[in-house]
């Protein structure tokens, strides 16, 4: 397969700690190797997508900035695009992160900086053999929103989608809520969207919630609903909030309130394309939540005005010459996304439920289940791969974050100048769901002295019960690490929130000097 | 025609695979006139000579295993890994989660039958070796027939393939697949364990012989085993013990087995809790991902 590897001295700021050059030579075997001051520039941009084609490259590494980057700056956003638009599926894309995990938390060494870059991109290079295209399907949006909460914001944002021409449903577990001081300002608008004949407001609690960007599906116990987007506009109405979580799947702030992913440059933006966010602010002025209502409506409208959109199926899938239909599979999945096929009596994942977390994927006796973004095969030999990197005092540590909390805020800590040693080896995966034993297992055959897995706190997984089922699974395998005669202890578990990068690198440091102090398994 | 020349070997084991070929009945009659054995342990001929086929039963671990295993190697063409215990180390395969000379020392000296025991150092037996391995780990093995023992029909079957130059092809799926016993909770999209408590066999006032053993909320290896042998256990009331090993897609049948109960039995199986590696470990520990005790631990 043509691999092309494209590196970011993301303006020196990898460069000037890592040896790029001297790390691209390594890669002479790839179909292209190129290194650029800055990826995302529009030079690079127009160099990469000439690459691919003169090149005929199949899968692409991005080598620089987090991959969480590219997703939430515009110009990251049009890489990414121009790459998938030049031939390459999403899923052949892989990321290393050489600055928020190499350049910027080793700053100070160098030499340990570089090898430990190399093995990275060796973990990314290798994803690429294990991965597969995923397939999309294409979505025609449904003309209509569902905003949950009759709140000041949800009302203008249902203002405006109404002028645009949607459908709008109004879901609330109450009556119409207080307006509180802007009841005077808000009441010719709350007119007009009463008397609106495509505005309808359903009293009721949501049983159900599923579907992606364009097609959701709200079931309530009599009756259910379809929305091409959602605006969740609750304020601070903390009750509903968790009633509501594990229906939304979008982020909640330390106090439990819905936010966006960007407080000040994506405001209302959620995880999910489709659902969008008026966050609460205490004491807001009004226009403040009338430009995030206009917000919440422009993005939606620009959304499902599309002819098409794009959804790519990164679910579980069912090896049918290995599943036996034991059914695992159907009780571990929150969703229900995981069904049994009445006709081949064998396990089938259900496109439109499936979130991809991986869960399934670790709960599966047979390995048939495996996850299209992250195969079981990839992250061993991932493991074999990380396990290779010799650090100065000999300990080296696993550290398994999830993408919800873990892998950002590992990130958060380079970004914030946290120096750590270049020991800690990172692996992402998806969830702390997916958190295999035969993964912890492998990490300790080859030669780590411990595993850290570093996830979201309790109860804020994205994707509800990852950090359950981690729990229920944690248990058994420390009763197998004893076993071998490998102390429980070496394997760490904790639980972090985005920002609190300093925290969890302090514990990962903290368990190295641990592990030195008890020794053995060097 | 010639007949197809086979040798057989008996590395450590119970034998119990060599008499099972027995089990075939009058169908031996059949593969006897196809093949001639020129070396078994049963004719007692010792030396190994030139054979088209190579069956050993048994895994290897002590130096005498490992040399005939070589020697097998050696003079057949193809070798034939026959059984649970030459396919994955077997049930004495859990002694590596022993350094051996604990298991000498319990063996010959602390065991509650002896007196004044001590451990065998003449040169005239051969020597253990520090850990159990499954024969594909010593010597390059082309066909794979788990069981413990292998049915007949499996051994047949597999024989007769052999034979006629196909590789003999192993079932794929659990033993879920071919097991008859109903499903129906497993089935249910609930979060909820399948029962409140986990039960021994001999515990259950009463064994619903229709039931799936999982949702009677005893322990079952099922799931994480490959299926083949007729679920003979299954149906004789008995839950799998998974002597058929992992489905070629799991990279181990015990951590698989973990991540399964996990969900499907509070607590993961207590008793699974209390004998985690006896459990899910028990035919398959030497081709497991981390297959015995660290050497500085204990």
């Amino acid at each position: 397969m043509n691999i092309g590897l494209f590196i970011s001295e993301s303006e020196k700021a990898i460069s000037n700690i890592i040896d790029l050059q001297a790390l691209a030579s390594d890669y002479k075997n790839l179909a292209s190797v190129k290194i650029f001051n800055n990826l995302c520039s529009s030079t690079s941009i127009r160099a990469v997508q000439e690459e691919i084609k003169t090149k005929k490259l199949k899968g692409v590494v991005l080598a620089g900035e987090s991959p969480l980057y590219y997703k939430k700056i515009r110009n990251g956003d049009l890489l990414l695009k121009t790459i998938h638009e030049a031939g390459i599926n999403s899923n052949m894309v892989s990321f290393v992160n050489l600055k928020e995990q190499v350049a910027m938390p080793h700053r100070s060494d160098p030499s340990g900086a570089t090898k430990k870059a190399k093995v990275l991109l060796d973990v990314g290079i290798e994803k690429l053999r294990f991965t597969h295209d995923v397939e999309t399907i294409g979505v025609t949006p449904k003309k209509s929103v569902a905003i949950i909460g009759t709140t000041i914001g949800g009302l203008f944002a249902a203002n405006r989608l109404l002028e645009r021409g949607y459908k709008v449903n109004f879901i609330d577990n109450a009556s119409l809520r207080d307006l509180g001081d802007y009841k005077a300002q808000t009441m010719p608008t709350l007119a007009y969207v009463k008397n609106h004949p495509d505005a309808s407001f359903h009293e009721r609690a949501i049983k159900e919630l599923y579907g992606y960007a364009g097609n959701f599906r709200i079931e309530f116990e009599d009756y259910s609903l379809r929305a091409g987007g959602i605006v969740v506009a609750i304020d601070d109405d903390l009750k509903y909030t968790e009633e509501l979580y594990p229906l939304l799947r979008i982020e909640r702030n330390e106090q439990g309130f819905f936010v966006p992913i960007i407080s000040d440059t994506a405001t209302v933006e959620t995880v999910n394309p489709g659902i969008v966010v008026i966050p609460f602010t205490k004491n807001a002025p009004l226009p403040h939540i009338i430009a995030l209502s206009d917000s919440a409506s422009t993005l939606l409208d620009s959304l499902l005005s599309k002819k098409e959109i794009e959804h790519e199926l990164f679910v579980s899938e069912v090896d049918e010459k290995v599943c036996g239909g034991c059914g695992t599979c159907i009780k571990t999945c929150i969703f229900h996304a995981a069904e049994l096929d009445p006709i081949k009596k064998l396990s089938s994942t259900n496109i439109k439920r499936c979130v991809g977390c991986g869960d399934c994927v670790s709960a599966c006796p047979t390995g048939a289940r495996d996850q299209i973004s992250a195969p079981t095969k990839y992250l061993i030999s991932a493991i074999k791969i990380l396990a290779q990197y010799q650090p100065p005092n000999g300990i080296k540590v696993l550290y398994l974050a999830c993408e919800g909390c873990g892998y950002p805020s590992l990130d958060y800590a380079g970004k914030i100048g946290v120096e750590y040693p270049t020991s800690v080896l990172p692996l992402s995966v998806k969830c702390a769901g997916r958190i295999d034993t035969q993964l912890i297992l492998e990490a300790f055959n080859e030669g780590f002295q411990g595993v850290v897995v570093c996830k979201c706190k309790d109860d804020h997984c994205l994707n509800i019960v990852g950090n359950i089922d981690l729990d229920r699974r944690a248990n058994l395998f420390r009763s197998v690490l004893k076993s071998r005669g490998i102390s429980p202890e070496r394997l760490r578990i904790f639980g972090v929130s985005e920002c609190e990068g300093g925290s969890c690198v302090g514990s990962a440091v903290e368990f190295i000097g641990y592990l030195k102090n008890i020794g053995g398994m060097a | 025609m010639e007949k197809v020349k086979v040798a057989t070997g008996h590395l450590q084991g119970c034998f119990g695979c060599h008499i099972a070929i027995l089990d075939l009945h009058e169908d031996i009659v059949g593969i006897l006139e196809a093949i001639e054995i020129v070396r078994s342990p049963i004719n007692d001929v010792k030396e190994v000579p030139e054979v088209t086929l190579g069956i050993l039963d048994g895994s290897v671990t002590n130096t005498e295993n490992r040399e005939v295993a070589k020697r097998f190697r050696e003079k057949a063409d193809k070798i034939l890994a026959f059984g649970t215990c030459a396919c994955f180390g077997g049930i004495h395969g859990l002694r590596n989660l022993y350094p051996l000379k604990d298991v000498l020392k319990r063996s010959y000296v602390d065991s509650e039958s002896t007196i004044n025991g001590k451990i065998p150092s003449s040169g005239d037996i051969p020597e253990m070796l520090p850990h159990v391995h499954a024969v594909d780990q010593v010597i390059k093995v082309d066909y794979h027939l788990p069981g413990c023992p292998p049915t007949p029909y499996m051994i047949k079957k597999a024989l007769t393939d052999i034979l006629s130059g196909k590789e003999p092809e192993l079932p794929t799926k659990n033993l879920c697949h071919e097991c008859v016993r109903e499903h129906k909770e497993m089935y249910i999209p609930k979060r909820e364990f399948i029962t409140e408590t986990v039960t021994a066999l001999m515990e259950l006032e009463h064994i619903d012989q229709k039931k799936c053993f999982l949702e009677q909320g005893v322990l079952c290896m099922g799931p994480a085993t490959r299926e083949g042998c007729d679920s003979r256990c299954v149906k004789g009331n008995t839950p799998c013990r998974g002597c058929m090993g992992p489905t070629p897609d799991a990279l181990e049948q015990g951590a698989k087995m973990i991540n399964a109960l996990a969900n499907i039995l509070p607590a993961g199986g207590l008793m699974f809790m209390e004998d985690v590696v006896g459990v899910g470990y028990r035919y398959a520990l030497p081709v497991s991902i981390y297959p015995h005790v660290k050497e500085d631990a204990k």
